[in-house]
């Protein structure tokens, strides 16, 4: 084993492992169900099971049921929204961890983004629950001044505004043109009215704005490997090289993110990733580097066990701390691969 | 007197102004009465941005203080608020948002809008106009060549038109067929082109 901090040259280290650990076995699930043999070896050394990876590998086979968030900064009564989409044809089952949203058990007469209902902002459409979390866990209220900091479409800005009640602070960012747009058309539809967007590369926040924030919310751009159940061409997509590219510009932005944070302010790093590389390598990162931030313990969230990070990858030792982190599995939650780790700025 | 604070902000082209809102306001006034006028004034202070569009927003005090420091860093935000509309120079002088029109009508009550049945709203949600056999209600003030909120029976704002007619009595002598509100603005837009700039045709 070797210590995270003691590591000189973790992206060489880390191809070498991962290139070593490639044997007949690894290619062969990975032909059976289609991945890349790099993906399916950092599996197998992650979980040190085949039937947990197998677990994985045929849960990512299984589609997703939408869900949706009844938007009670438009409902003040979300069983009217119910009975409207029910007339519709549709059907849905409470979930128990989020009070006002709804996974889509039946499909009705109408696509769920083409209903008027849709289109009035009473709901906002997710792929699946997953994307609800990461609020939940920051948990903003109408006092906290708030960064988002990689914010398009908006449906993690606008369930922040709702729990909020549409008063105090968000900034939402997204430096992408088209994508900014849709952040604004969502907000809009939405009846969002605490928020400023702007248009900028996040990295530079700090450049407006230093210790500023009281929440932080970076749900950083990632490679997406645990939207698989979604995205098929991500079993093939994304090389280890385009990984270890992902982690350096996640740091950027974590590192952004800490700088923004006032003193006692708390960061929620979030992907839908399951890569520790995106993952608990960039919190381990953060932590071993700086002296001004430390991983807190999730929130409970009632009904929704998170597994908890990664401390040991290839060989290498992580700060036991990063065990704080949470993550959400397809085969063990019932939705999209994600990753969680809420940091508090001392 | 009103106030004369003014705080400006530019980047890119785009200049931004935040004051107390007496020049949206009065088209307000002027479109929707001084009751609606009062109402859009307590909800905080405007902020007017002008580009190739001039767009107005009512932002919260705390949403203010936060946009001075954008301001003061050389930088203006995409948007703020509550967007609440698009000012002009010539007619429609002031093109309101759904959001915007649907706080008036849910606080102080419909006017200058017309009531759509379903059949009529699905082809307006596709980015057509509002022809008479549609129409179920009708509320003054209406006037030839300017908007009038286009609303669903739940109560919904769907979008906004610009009338054809000079009041509901008007109505009346038109056929089915007749055209009676074209269309500026319809929630379809969230779903055909999201990404892309509305109310196109509009500019300053």
């Amino acid at each position: 084993m070797v210590k995270y901090e003691l590591l000189r040259d973790l992206e060489e280290y880390l191809k070498a492992k991962v290139k070593a650990s490639i044997d007949n076995n690894v290619k062969d699930i990975a032909r059976r169900f289609g991945y890349l043999d790099y993906m399916i070896a950092r599996y197998l050394n992650m979980f040190g099971s085949i039937d947990e990876v197998l677990d994985l590998l045929n849960s990512f086979e299984k589609p997703l049921n939408p869900v949706i968030r009844c938007n009670k900064l438009k409902v003040r009564d979300c069983s009217y929204l119910v009975r409207r989409l029910k007339a519709l044809d549709y059907d849905m089952r409470s979930i128990m961890w989020e009070e006002s949203s709804y996974i889509i058990t039946k499909l009705g007469k109408v696509s769920l983004g083409a209903t008027h209902e849709f289109l009035l902002g009473l709901y906002y459409l997710y792929r699946g629950s997953a994307s609800l979390v990461p609020p939940l866990t920051l948990n903003p209220r109408s006092e906290d001044v708030v960064l988002d900091m990689a914010a398009a479409p908006g449906g993690k800005t606008s369930h922040m505004a709702q729990l909020m009640n549409n008063e105090g602070v968000i900034i939402a960012v997204e430096v992408n043109r088209i994508r900014v747009r849709a952040l604004r058309s969502n907000l809009e539809r939405l009846g969002v009215k605490n928020t400023i967007i702007l248009r900028m590369n996040a990295v530079n926040i700090p450049k407006l704005f230093s210790e500023y924030f009281t929440k932080v919310l970076l749900d950083a751009p990632c490679s997406g490997e645990g939207l698989i159940q979604i995205d098929r061409s991500r079993k093939t997509k994304t090389t280890l090289n385009d990984l270890l590219e992902f982690r350096r510009a996640q740091i950027a932005l974590l590192n952004a993110a800490i700088n923004t944070a006032i003193s006692g302010g708390h960061i929620l790093y979030t992907t839908c990733s399951i890569a520790p590389e995106e993952d608990e390598l960039v919190i381990a990162e953060a932590i071993t580097r700086r002296d001004d931030v430390k991983v807190v313990k999730m929130p409970e969230i009632d009904g929704l066990n998170f597994n908890e990070g990664l401390t040991e990858y290839y060989g290498i030792e992580l700060p036991n701390e990063v065990r704080l982190c949470g993550r959400l599995y397809p085969s063990k939650h019932g939705m999209e691969g994600f990753f969680l780790c809420l940091l508090r700025k001392l | 007197m009103p106030t004369k604070k003014v705080v400006k902000g530019s980047a890119g082209g785009i200049e931004c102004v935040i004051n107390n809102g007496e020049e949206v306001l009065k088209l307000i006034d002027d479109i929707l009465g001084r009751d609606a006028s009062k109402l859009v004034s307590r909800l905080g202070k405007v902020m007017i941005c002008k580009g190739i569009f001039k767009e107005a927003y009512i932002i919260s005090d705390t949403l203010t203080e936060v946009i001075k420091v954008i301001f003061s860093k050389g930088y203006i935000p995409y948007s703020a608020g509550l967007y609440i509309g698009r000012i002009r120079r010539s007619k429609p002088y002031f093109i309101p948002s759904i959001n915007l029109l649907q706080l008036i009508y849910d606080e102080l009550g419909l006017r200058r809008a017309i009531v759509v049945s379903d059949e009529g709203l699905k082809p307006f949600l596709y980015g057509n106009d509002i022809l008479r056999k549609s129409i179920i209600r009708c509320y003054e003030p209406l006037k030839k060549n300017d908007v009038v909120g286009i609303v669903g029976t739940d109560g919904y704002v769907y979008g906004i038109g610009l009338c054809t007619i000079e009041s509901c009595n008007d109505l009346r002598r038109l056929r089915d067929l007749d055209l009676v509100a074209k269309n500026v603005f319809d929630v379809g837009w969230y779903l055909r082109g999201g990404t892309e700039t509305r109310e196109r045709m509009f500019k300053i």
